[in-house]
């Protein structure tokens, strides 16, 4: 399965929020949505949802236009929120009811679900009762109760503690292992980088970068050297330097082709603990990309 | 459809388990129980309490009030007095009229006539209340004195001239139409049904959307369900709860009604409310469904506007105040008598307005059945149209956060949603 987005455009008003945004997602792995506030992300994310449509351009599936009928969409929105005065098994079925399910089947669903992140105990509750992390897990069953092929999950982990994290990150890891199409939205780069394969990143509306992450690090240029040492003065008195963020020494070379050599001469005359090329994380990539004035 | 059919029975649900609505529908019930049997109630009280007044009615003149006369007639306009005023004690005054307001003014009578003349009158009294019809009589009464004097003087016996005065006229009035009369009260509670349940239930829409906005549950909702089933779903659904309360409330107040309607006997108003031919409760129903659904729908897109619960009272004003004018534009053209101004004929065509309008003719007039097929066929139609529209303006509203936008940004908005 895969996931497109190609050439969108959309406009509120006069103000263009889309500039032919283009992006692909792949089932069995996920897909990192980033962007700065107000980038357009929210906006992608309900055009791929059929919440409003773009004013040009496709969303397509295996080079087809998405069937919103037959195709099933889980949605974690970044504004959470549900029926705070309701039974939370009640609201539940009642929304996977909404994608389609029969009633019996969502039942099952609702209850599976709920075991799996262990909130069975909350079933007959009303969910204000429930603590904002925990009613961001209920809200995580509305996303994947109906069994959908791709997920869109905004901001998933924000809230969470990290024993909730691990178990999102296992329930994700779970359903990328089944072939599905997961994409993140999030301002959160750790979880991104350990989770997406690819990423977009948006910028005023349009995709400044997107690709495969292993890809878009290794395409920054290799002239950096990250050195790890107890004794950086005479480091820095031979090689020009700067200060890493953990104190670690960065070591800026001429050209990349240098590398190799520098390297070696750094294992044979100074004393190191480790030395390796310089990947951008990120962190780094994305503020590169968004900030202020470029576009 | 489907989904329609789920968010329906869902918002239903809701209403019936609402404690409110539950709670509201009760106690009134209890309300329309307690008016149905007030007479069988306040009749118990009466027995009990009131015979010894009873006994002398009639009977010793000194328990009753006193009624100065004075001026001209003597005797003979005391004793016609008395007879024309049988819950007074007549008492003859010497002098002017000032002597008898002075005496009405220091409590020692009620009230006072003073005669200056055969044919005038002036009437003194403390406070005169919105039901004194004293001066009437005593006028009537003057009027046959005078009458009956000159036909006197004209050679009639006096037993001729007072059964010529007093001759009986029987007649009867057979309405072909619609007799205003008849129809006026429960035209006037429907009309007044129609108005308290659009605002209360349009405000219960808005109130609902509002909520699924603020709680942003509305984020979900959206991408599940189309917006216009999630409109039609909970605008029906409040149509048919409301529905459900007023037959609970009527049906109750019908069945109290019956219970006690040998205490009612003689209140003619009561009666006639629940005189309603069927054929009018057949329109009724209709302009009921149809100018509930408009409105609901449009309490619905406003709701989808407002950011807290807080905005909707502004914000459904501009729609109340709609309501509000046709409301009292057909209040006073009933009062009048007069249902059939040219206002009332293109308010009976305006959709938002029909259904009180039209109605009220049909109730109170009589309309040609072309005229009730084209309002309604007009009204259904912008049922359909409003309803569609304010899907769209409901699925811009909802994810609009922020200040409430401007009514021209909204229509904006629509032409790309």
């Amino acid at each position: 399965m895969v996931l497109e987005m190609k050439d969108i455009n959309k406009s509120f008003g006069a103000k263009q929020v889309l500039k032919g945004v283009s992006f692909r997602a792949e089932g069995g792995s996920a897909f990192g949505l980033l962007g700065r506030n107000g980038a357009g992300k929210t906006t992608s994310i309900r055009i791929l949802m059929d919440v409003f449509p773009a004013d040009s351009g496709q969303v397509l599936l295996d080079g087809k236009p998405v069937d919103y009928g037959k195709i099933g969409l889980g949605y974690l929105p970044e504004e959470r929120g549900l029926y705070p005065k309701k039974l939370i098994g009640e609201q539940l079925v009642y929304l996977a009811r909404l994608k389609g399910m029969g009633k019996k089947a969502a039942e099952q669903a609702v209850d599976f679900w709920l075991k799996r992140l262990g909130m069975e105990e909350h079933k007959n509750k009303r969910l204000d009762t429930l603590s904002k992390g925990n009613q961001q897990k209920i809200q995580l069953i509305t996303a994947l109760a109906h069994d959908p092929e791709i997920i869109v999950l905004d901001e998933p982990f924000s809230g969470l503690d990290p024993v909730n994290a691990q178990l999102l990150k296992d329930v994700v890891k779970e359903q990328i292992g089944k072939g599905k199409i997961v994409l993140f939205s999030s301002h959160q780069m750790n979880y991104i980088e350990e989770f997406c394969d690819s990423i977009a990143i948006l910028h005023q509306g349009e995709v400044v970068l997107s690709g495969n992450l292993r890809d878009i690090k290794r395409s920054f240029p290799r002239d950096r050297l990250v050195v790890r040492t107890q004794s950086p003065e005479k480091i820095q008195a031979a090689f020009p330097c700067t200060q890493g963020e953990k104190g670690e020494l960065i070591l800026l070379l001429k050209a990349p082709e240098e590398k190799q050599a520098v390297m070696q001469r750094l294992t044979r005359d100074f004393d190191i603990d480790g030395v390796e090329v310089f990947e951008p994380s990120l962190n780094d990539i994305f503020v590169a990309y968004t900030k202020e004035g470029q576009a | 459809m489907r989904q329609f059919g789920m968010i329906f029975s869902h918002e239903l649900r809701t209403y019936l388990k609402n404690k409110v609505f539950v709670g509201i529908t009760l106690v009134l019930v209890l309300v329309m129980a307690v008016v149905m049997f007030f007479p069988r109630i306040s009749g118990l009280f009466e027995s009990q309490s009131t015979p010894e007044p009873g006994i002398s009615q009639g009977g010793e003149a000194e328990d009753l009030p006193v009624m100065y006369l004075g001026g001209v007639g003597g005797n003979e306009a005391v004793e016609i007095f008395t007879a024309g005023f049988p819950g007074y004690r007549v008492e003859p005054v010497e002098g002017d009229g000032e002597s008898i307001a002075q005496l009405v003014q220091e409590g020692e009578g009620e009230c006072g006539f003073y005669l200056p003349s055969e044919t005038e009158y002036v009437y003194y009294a403390q406070d005169v209340s919105f039901h004194d019809t004293n001066a009437q009589t005593a006028e009537a009464l003057l009027r046959q004195v005078y009458q009956l004097k000159r036909m006197v003087e004209g050679g009639m016996t006096p037993e001729t001239a007072l059964k010529a005065l007093q001759v009986q006229v029987s007649g009867e009035v057979v309405s072909l139409g619609s007799d205003q009369t008849r129809t006026f009260w429960y035209t006037y509670v429907m009309i007044f049904a129609l108005y308290m349940a659009i605002l209360l239930y349009g405000q219960m829409v808005a109130t609902n959307v509002a909520t699924e906005k603020s709680s942003r549950a509305m984020e979900v909702l959206i991408t599940s369900a189309k917006p216009t089933s999630m409109m039609f779903g909970k605008v029906l659904a409040s149509c048919v709860a409301g529905l459900l309360q007023l037959v609970v409330i009527f049906g109750a107040a019908l069945v109290f009604y019956n219970l006690n309607s040998s205490y009612w006997g003689d209140s003619p108003m009561i009666a006639m409310l629940f005189d309603i031919p069927v054929s009018l409760l057949l329109y009724m129903v209709v302009f009921f469904v149809l100018g509930f659904l408009i409105y609901a729908f449009l309490f619905g897109a406003v709701g989808s506007t407002a950011n807290k619960l807080e905005d909707i009272n502004t914000s459904v004003m501009p729609i109340s105040m709609l309501f509000v004018i046709a409301f009292v534009v057909v209040m006073s053209s009933m009062a009048s008598g007069n249902v059939d101004t040219l206002i009332m004929q293109v308010l009976s065509y305006v959709p938002f307005t029909s259904p009180m309008a039209m109605f009220t003719r049909i109730a109170m007039s009589t309309v040609p059945w072309y005229q009730i097929v084209l309002s309604v066929v007009i009204l259904a139609a912008s049922v359909v149209g409003v309803g569609i529209l304010s899907a769209k303006i409901y699925r811009v509203g909802v994810l609009m956060y922020g200040k409430p936008p401007k009514i021209t940004d909204l229509l904006k908005s629509l032409k790309n949603a």
